[in-house]
């Protein structure tokens, strides 16, 4: 009887000791997730609810300035401004530019990066190490600065197109197209799909890779049935972060990029200022993330594997 | 190049490696017969498993030669070797089932479909493992895992089975299982194995032949009865089993001053309450228990000596006889005479 008094106690201190540790947790996390609420959250619920036509309060001055303002005639809102960006002319070029740009970019980032990281991950070595120095550089320049030797590189008047004249060679002029573009989001975004990608391949057991070549398996075998498989997770999660990073880039198209179409991000800025159709934009903005989430499912799924796999959950 | 050996099994010929600079295997000479099981045993860094993965491909000798079944391997990779390999850790895949694990070696080998179901299912009844052919290696017990393992070895039906410290993730009863599953495979199969440890209850119990390994060299290859029994060399005899180390002499059963190296088993030693031929008085100072035994230290006039005794042990402050029925004598490390 002593004794279960005693468990009794016992297990009453550490259910409120247990309590006090999850009070102290929350108000200790409490200040971080009150800060996005405000300075993110919020902003994003009032910007969505100016697309659906709540045009009072917090958005009424925005209502005042802007042109073409749609205002709600159901209590749930209205879908005008939305019919106005998809009835736009320019928009479907928009969003097949950003869609094509942010896939092409994308599989050219990871496939660089798996190339660089394989190579290092199976043979080594010094020039490995040089190239996945030199793949880093691209971090410490400012996107401008790069934007802008692109551009003079592969302008009309441009490095690519003077140099290979001298060999009767007519270099076309990729400045304001898409393809400079992916270029200059390739500079971007190669360097964290690389620190992403090699880190996966590296964590890697040696004592894997082995047993695969002791079972009789070759160079390619290995890469496609162990070494990438094993490093999915971070591979997939760079994809991820690359293209949503390419899909709201508003930087390199904006310096590189043809004026129609272009990017997304690009338009959105135009819709904002220099066409003042602010709610418009904000449908574009709304568009991006909508097709933004639908990549973060797949970082979502990504994570879930990792997890299950390691027995996590 | 030497001639290459007639006798089917592995031989190693004067191997050599050197690695950061450091002569990691000196001159290494070891011959396996077929069927037979090995192990190398040694401390930490003394090369056994260098030796092993030269032997699986994994590394190329700077020197030498190695043959398995008379046909010279040296310079063949991992891959193209008849030999196969289990990892410390076991090193199964984690995104395969255990089907898939143990079915990868037959896959890569492009054997059909059915003839993989066959041999994988064969292979994982033969080591008790058919209920969990579903379940990733996450999902089963460190044991299993290592069961796995072996299974996946033994599918590709190799000439030599190399196994890398095994046993070392498993706890005490865990691993006294495994070894002996290990060897009664071994044994139904006749495959020739090469185990390396550095635990020498394991390589004692379960090997053919053991050799010993000290700073890149083979210092006795034996049976373990013959190693235990008459160690040549002062190293052996330190790391096989527990010594009494004492500098001196030995004449009639009693320590003399000497130059040699006197080796003396503690189960070598022998007390009792009565004086027997050869016995001199001893006082018991210390009794430790170890379980089925007790570890006791006795006083002689001529030397201390630490005996095992499993049956009436004395009490510690007794007065008692000791006699030394064996002593291993040692000069400049090699063994002279056993008295």
């Amino acid at each position: 009887m002593a004794s279960d008094k005693t468990d009794v106690v016992t297990e009453s201190f550490e259910v409120k000791k247990a309590s006090k540790l999850s009070v102290l947790g929350f108000l200790m996390a409490l200040p971080p997730m009150l800060l996005v609420l405000c300075f993110v959250g919020l902003p994003i619920l009032i910007a969505f609810t100016f697309s659906l036509g709540f045009t009072a309060g917090p958005n009424r001055v925005v209502s005042i300035i802007g042109q073409e303002i749609h205002k709600k005639d159901h209590w749930w809102g209205t879908f005008a401004a939305y019919k106005d960006v998809f009835h736009d002319s320019r928009f479907p070029g928009d969003l097949r530019t950003t869609l094509l740009v942010t896939l092409i970019a994308t599989t050219l980032v990871l496939s660089m990066a798996l190339g660089i990281g394989i190579y290092q991950r199976m043979i080594g070595g010094r020039l490995a190490s040089i190239m996945t120095t030199l793949t880093l550089v691209p971090l410490f320049v400012p996107v401008v600065i790069a934007s802008w030797s692109i551009h003079t590189f592969y302008a009309g008047d441009g490095f690519m197109r003077t140099f290979l004249s001298h060999f009767g060679i007519d270099f076309p002029t990729l400045t304001s197209t898409s393809s400079a573009i992916v270029i200059g989001t390739i500079w971007t975004s190669l360097p964290f799909a690389i620190l992403m990608v090699t880190s996966g391949l590296q964590s890697v057991p040696d004592a894997l890779i082995e047993t695969a070549q002791d079972a009789g398996a070759g160079f390619f075998r290995i890469i496609r049935t162990v070494l990438v498989p094993l490093a999915l997770t971070p591979i997939v999660i760079a994809g991820t972060f690359t293209a949503i990073g390419i899909m709201g880039s508003f930087t390199i198209p904006y310096f590189l990029g043809p004026n129609q179409p272009t990017m997304l991000g690009v338009e959105i800025s135009n819709f904002f200022g220099s066409y003042n159709r602010p709610q418009q934009s904000i449908v574009m903005a709304f568009i991006v993330f909508a097709a933004a989430s639908g990549i973060a499912l797949i970082y979502i799924w990504a994570n879930v594997r990792s997890a299950k796999q390691s027995g996590r959950i | 190049m030497s001639q290459a050996p007639k006798e089917d099994g592995l031989t190693l010929d004067g191997l050599t490696k050197v690695l950061g600079g450091r002569v990691i295997i000196d001159n290494l000479n070891l011959v396996v017969k077929k069927g037979e099981m090995v192990s190398l045993l040694g401390p930490s860094g003394c090369g056994k498993t260098t030796t092993l993965r030269m032997i699986a491909g994994f590394l190329i000798p700077d020197k030498g030669d190695i043959y398995l079944d008379g046909k010279d391997v040296t310079t063949l990779g991992p891959e193209k070797r008849p030999s196969a390999m289990v990892f410390q850790n076991y090193a199964l895949w984690p995104h395969m089932t255990v089907f898939n694990n143990v079915a990868y070696p037959l896959k890569v080998r492009k054997l059909a479909k059915p003839e993989i179901e066959r041999r994988v299912h064969e292979a994982l009844s033969l080591v008790n493992l058919m209920h969990h052919k579903d379940s990733r290696p996450g999902q089963i017990s460190g044991g299993e895992q290592q069961r796995v393992a072996l299974a996946r070895a033994l599918v590709q039906e190799p000439d030599i089975l190399l196994l890398d410290e095994p046993l070392s993730n498993l706890d005490a009863k865990l691993r006294v299982k495994v070894r002996e599953d290990i060897r009664d495979l071994q044994r139904r199969l006749g495959i020739t194995t090469v185990i390396v440890t550095h635990d020498q209850d394991e390589a004692l119990s379960i090997s053919d032949r053991i050799a010993v390994m000290n700073s890149g060299r083979i210092e006795q290859f034996s049976t373990p009865q013959e190693l235990y029994d008459r160690p040549e060399t002062e190293y052996v005899a330190n790391f096989i089993g527990s010594l009494n180390h004492i500098q001196g002499g030995y004449s009639q059963g009693q320590i003399v001053p000497g130059s040699e190296v006197v080796g003396i088993r503690p189960e070598d030693v022998i007390f009792s309450t009565t004086q027997e031929l050869g016995s001199y008085p001893t006082t018991v100072e210390l009794v430790v228990p170890r379980g089925h035994f007790c570890e006791v230290y006795l006083k002689r006039a001529d030397v201390e000596l630490r005996a095992f005794i499993s049956s009436n042990v004395p009490a510690a402050g007794s007065i008692g006889f000791a006699r030394i029925s064996k002593a291993l004598i040692y000069k400049d490390g090699k063994l002279v005479r056993v008295a």
